[in-house]
């Protein structure tokens, strides 16, 4: 009887522990990708970002990059540098001098027979339409620049790839998210967008509130008013029609750019009811939103993609940021669990502790190297890597490779180049703000939290990229009968 | 008259280089002129109505703006229209500006004139940016059809992508206007305009109405801003807010007069020269573009308050005019 | 109070707390063109340095309340010295010599607020004691903007004492309708205008200072605010302070009331009222006709 106990015992414990290594997360998370995913459609990138082949960056210091001369591959980063939107500049201009201090200490890219370095020269917009075309003509015409690269602005970009157009050189747009860019009348072909787009961001978002957390059913749309915030807005007006029919739209506003006094549309807001505010804002009309809702006692969550500056979280404290809802065009859930960008994180990281002393990028903004720095960062990466295996910066050849390419971010997000209108395709990530203690679920190596004066991304989600697709459109000749994936 | 046959040459001269710019220098200088002459007419107009009124405007945006708007707007909406009408129809949105605004502003002058209109330039911006629907708001208008330059039956030049027929197009556009201006200052109506200037009683007293010739500078001045503005949006293929209608554009005429110099009829145009060269050297060295115009400003106006003209002939009194000299100390 | 009506309540006192704001910066505006006739379109850049100003006191030593007394008097400082060295020799070149003089100090003072602050976006933390809510009758609302609308009220009674009840207020409107008699009086009037002109650019500094914890500290705040300002002295009248204080309230009124019910058009009804204000009297509601 004891022997059979015994052995009952000895069973018991070996099947839960078979059971354990069945069903532990990991194996289960590697079994199956979410349906729609990026990673169920494309199983094998062209191209991935592999940290381990990074250069030294040990010598690395934004404020005073090494730029090569010469004989080089040049490219033209088009961004205010001065005037009110210069902070922008100075976000890009931190990606653009990494990447090139990279490539360049692992010797450069072979391209057309030599193996060049690579030159980023500032071309300052100022965020002026006229000085943007002058610049960018001089940069062309002068400089003679192989790729133009913009910006923060779709009246900008629009002018950079109209000037692309004209002297047949190729632009990229990394941060410029209006979709009527690629549009039957303003596509071109030597224009690649391979940032995120806005019918896509509030699709996504309303897909999250739909079919993933299905709690809040009012919500009251705030966006800025120029044909980004509008742009945003209808998609996710489209979005919710779309997954979540029983949801109510209680209040929709359009306020100018750099609004001074916000507590006119908080008061209506409030008056509403509603449980999410879904606003595309950016800073400082994000800040000065989230700040003067919580001092106007207004608590409800804001669903958001730029309300992620740190220095204006800091300000707002824990309490007042904690359930924000952040969507991310560059985060993925359990990035902090992959060692290969673990280690890219933690070069970035140190350096910002150790080296970076001089204003503005010792300030908290550029603690991380996320978000909006990561995914500007990684697109750059991204282009040079087309460039590289176009072997040559003509742009008919960079055209050929970089249509329909796949390409692996270094924190594992996979992007794809829809061939027939240049748009990217790639998931979500929608994180929840909680409290420092409670980040450690996303943030899962030492210290435990991003900050620990605001309250930061904890439970994230994934949005399959399927669920939103860029927009397309029809009228445009090159994509006429295509669906979402450009097939 | 060997002045005059020397005159002549000059001219021709100046036509030559203009006409072969193109060919020697390349597209992007052809573009830097293009700005420079939108520029130069914009701060004529600003002058015409400065130097033969008195009145000074803050806001000689909105015409510039209203130039730009009306123009992109007919290209946008009405098919098949032509290049010149279609510039005509820029100028006449900004004459009709003007004349709606003409009876208010005759009855001010001084600084209540040049705060009315900062005070409208400002409610044109407020429109275009809210206006979405007819103005593109923050996006302005952009990517508008360019029709080619036709003479029917004649000869036709395409616009679009070429910017070498654009440049002779614009020239000649902005130099017509630039004449027509100069004309306008030597007949004898311009004339009474500097009586009025001067001494607007005694012009009352000969019979004319002040009133009346002070508008018809205001609309005059106010259509040639339009054809600046208007030749600039088809340049940009875009007109914005922020671009055409902004505060700044309005302050930029000033300071082109101021450097160039209030009195001459010419001085804007040196004015606007010295001051896109400045600026195209400066962004080549130096992110800090603010603290260079501003100190710039700063400086102009306290040691060369006459501008450039006012200035060169101080220098010319100093250095060369040795008899002026002994008279100053005489005295 | 139900809930609709509070919040019409509630829209009131928002609008008369901007507005208030706006006649800070309105006022100082107004006193420097009224009395000294000259056009200061480096008055919102002022308002941003005292903003930054405050940020940098703030970080030193902790206190607002310090910040309070010492950003506009280093703000005044810096007017001060604009005035002594550079806008006098202006005055013989009229308005546009003004306007270059003072759009290139503008530029400057851009440049250097950048230089030595950076072009991020900087916080400025309200002290405790004004944080949270009072309830009016049933209606929660945030103390800080009841603050403003108290700090103005008192901005605005010292000033119409001071012009109204003082020696040096009734030499200065003297000296604004006749400058020679006044001088000939044996008044030192270049020293009086230079008081003026501290005091304008000091009100510009207070406004910085009220503003800067609802908003963003960055090197575009002085054009966020600073036209809305000059479009209130041109239409509450050149030189009228009781335009300023009449038109601030409207602005504000309009804009938030405008957000209520037109809200697609709110920033058109401000512009839109200012244009018919204007059509009527081009000289301003309260402006004395020249």
């Amino acid at each position: 009887m004891k022997c059979i106990g015994k052995s009952v015992l000895i069973f018991l414990c070996i099947f839960s522990l078979f059971s354990l290594t069945i069903y532990s997360p990991s194996t289960a998370m590697a079994a199956k990708a979410i349906p729609g995913s990026m990673a169920e459609k494309v199983p094998k990138v062209n191209a991935a970002f592999d940290v381990n082949k990074m250069g030294n960056m040990s010598d690395f210091d934004p404020s005073n990059p090494i730029i090569p001369t010469g004989d080089t591959i040049k490219i033209a980063v088009v961004w205010p540098f001065s005037g009110p939107g210069a902070l922008n500049g100075e976000i890009a201009w931190i990606g653009f001098a990494w990447v090139a201090h990279d490539i360049n200490k692992r010797g450069g890219i072979w391209v057309d027979g030599k193996k060049k370095l690579i030159e980023m020269i500032k071309a300052d917009s100022m965020s002026k339409p006229d000085q943007a075309k002058k610049i960018c003509e001089r940069m062309v015409l002068q400089e003679k620049v192989n790729i133009l690269v913009g910006t923060s602005g779709s009246n900008i970009q629009k002018i950079i790839n109209e000037t692309g157009a004209t002297h047949k050189v190729l632009t990229v747009n990394i941060g410029s998210l209006a979709d009527e860019l690629n549009d039957a009348t303003n596509f071109s072909r030597y224009n690649f967008m391979s940032s995120d787009s806005t019918e896509q961001i509030g699709r996504a978002m309303a897909y999250f509130y739909g079919q993933i957390r299905k709690k809040e059913k009012k919500f009251y749309i705030l966006c800025q008013d120029y044909s980004f915030g509008h742009g945003l807005a209808e998609g996710f007006k489209t979005g919710l029609k779309e997954y979540y029919p029983e949801a109510q739209i209680v209040g929709e506003d359009y306020h100018k750019l750099f609004l001074t006094d916000f507590a006119p549309y908080l008061t209506k807001i409030k008056a509403s009811g509603a449980e999410v505010i879904y606003t595309g804002d950016w800073t400082p009309d994000a800040g000065n939103l989230l700040k003067q809702s919580r001092q106007t006692g207004i608590m409800t969550p804001f669903a958001n993609i730029f309300m992620d500056e740190p220095i204006m979280l800091h300000e707002v404290g824990v309490e007042g940021t904690k359930g924000l809802m952040h969507i991310d065009h560059y985060n993925m859930p359990n990035m902090f669990k992959n060692p290969g960008y673990v280690k890219y994180y933690s070069i970035w990281h140190k350096l910002w502790e150790t080296k970076w002393k001089t204003a503005p990028f010792n300030s908290t903004l550029f603690a991380h190297g996320t978000g909006t720095i990561g995914s500007w960062t990684q697109q750059i990466y991204w282009m040079l890597s087309v460039v590289e295996r176009a072997k040559s910066t003509d742009p008919e050849k960079v055209i050929k490779v970089w249509e329909g390419d796949t390409y692996k971010f270094v924190n594992g997000r996979i992007i794809k180049m829809r061939a027939c209108d240049h748009k990217a395709i790639q998931d979500f990530e929608i994180a929840e703000y909680v409290t420092p203690e409670q980040q450690k679920v996303y943030f899962s190596i030492p210290p435990y939290h991003w900050f620990t004066g605001a309250s930061g991304p904890g439970p994230a989600w994934l949005v399959p990229a399927a669920k939103a697709l860029p927009w397309i459109d029809q009228k445009l000749e090159r994509c006429a009968d295509k669906n979402g994936w450009g097939e | 008259m060997k002045n005059k046959i020397i005159n002549w040459f000059l001219w021709v001269g100046l036509i030559v280089i203009v006409a072969i710019i193109p060919k020697v220098f390349g597209a992007y200088y052809v573009s830097l002129i293009v700005t420079f002459a939108v520029f130069a007419v914009l701060s004529v107009s600003l002058n015409v109505l400065l130097g033969f009124t008195g009145l000074l405007s803050f806001g000689h945006a909105m015409f510039f703006g209203a130039g730009g708007y009306g123009t992109a707007l007919a290209l946008k909406h009405i098919a098949g229209l032509s290049l010149l009408s279609s510039v005509g129809i820029g100028v006449l949105s900004a004459s009709v500006l003007a004349l709606v605004l003409c009876p208010l502003v005759v009855r001010v002058s001084g600084t209540a004139f040049a705060m009315l209109h900062l005070a409208f330039a400002q409610l044109m911006y407020v429109l275009a940016l809210k206006l979405r629907g007819i103005t593109g708001g923050e996006d302005g208008i952009g990517n508008f059809p360019i029709p080619p330059f036709t003479i029917p039956g004649v000869v036709s030049f395409n616009m679009k992508g070429v910017p070498e027929n654009f440049y002779y197009f614009a020239m000649i556009v902005l130099g017509l206007s630039v004449w027509l201006m100069w004309f306008f200052t030597k007949t004898p109506f311009g004339q009474i305009q500097v009586g009025i200037r001067d001494n607007a009683k005694r012009i009352d007293y000969l019979g004319f109405k002040v009133s009346h010739t002070k508008a018809v500078v205001y609309v005059v001045s106010a259509a040639f801003a339009g054809v600046a503005g208007s030749v600039y949006a088809i340049f940009h293929n875009l007109v914005s807010a922020d671009g055409s209608l902004g505060v700044l554009v309005s302050f930029q005429p000033i300071i082109n007069t101021m450097i160039g110099g209030v009195g001459s009829f010419f001085g804007p145009i040196w004015g606007t020269a010295i001051f896109q060269i400045l600026e195209e050297i400066i962004v080549r060295f130096t992110d800090r573009v603010e603290l260079v115009i501003g100190v710039t400003l700063i400086l102009v106006i306290m040691f060369a308050p006459q501008g450039l003209a006012g200035w060169i002939t101080t220098l010319k009194q100093r250095f060369f005019s040795a008899s002026s000299h002994k008279l100053e100390k005489i005295s | 109070m139900d809930a609709t009506t509070s919040m019409y309540v509630a829209q009131g006192i928002h609008g008369l707390a901007y507005g208030m704001v706006l006649f800070l910066i309105a006022s100082g505006l107004n006193v420097i063109f009224g009395m000294m006739g000259i056009l200061n379109l480096a008055h919102g850049a002022f308002f941003m340095l005292s903003a930054y100003f405050c940020y940098s006191v703030l970080n030193l030593t902790g206190n607002f309340w310090l910040a309070l007394l010492l950003a506009p008097l280093f703000t005044a400082f810096f007017g001060i010295i604009l005035e002594r060295f550079f806008l006098r020799k202006m005055h013989a070149m009229g308005h546009m010599g003004e306007l270059i003089m003072t759009l290139g100090v503008s530029l400057v003072i851009l440049a250097a607020v950048k230089i030595f602050w950076g072009t991020e976006n900087l916080p400025v933390k309200m002290p405790p004691i004004l944080e949270g809510m009072v309830s009016l009758g049933g209606l929660e609302y945030p103390v800080y903007r009841l603050f403003i609308i108290g700090l103005a009220g008192v901005v605005l009674a010292i000033m119409t004492l001071l012009l109204y009840k003082t020696r040096l207020g009734k030499i200065v409107r003297a000296a604004v309708s006749d400058r020679e008699m006044v001088n000939a009086l044996g008044i030192n009037i270049p020293v009086v205008f230079m008081v003026v002109f501290g005091v304008g650019t000091w009100m510009a500094g207070v406004a910085g200072v009220v503003i800067a914890p609802i908003l963003t500290v960055f090197p575009g705040l002085a054009d966020q605010v600073g036209m809305d300002a000059f479009l209130v002295v041109i239409t509450g009248g050149f030189g009228s302070l009781l335009g300023a204080v009449i038109v601030s309230i409207i602005f504000g009124l309009l804009s938030s009331y405008g957000v209520q019910f037109l809200s697609q058009l709110a920033p058109v009804v401000m512009v839109g009222f200012m244009a018919l204000v204007l059509a009527i009297r081009p000289s301003g509601l309260f402006g004395v006709k020249e």
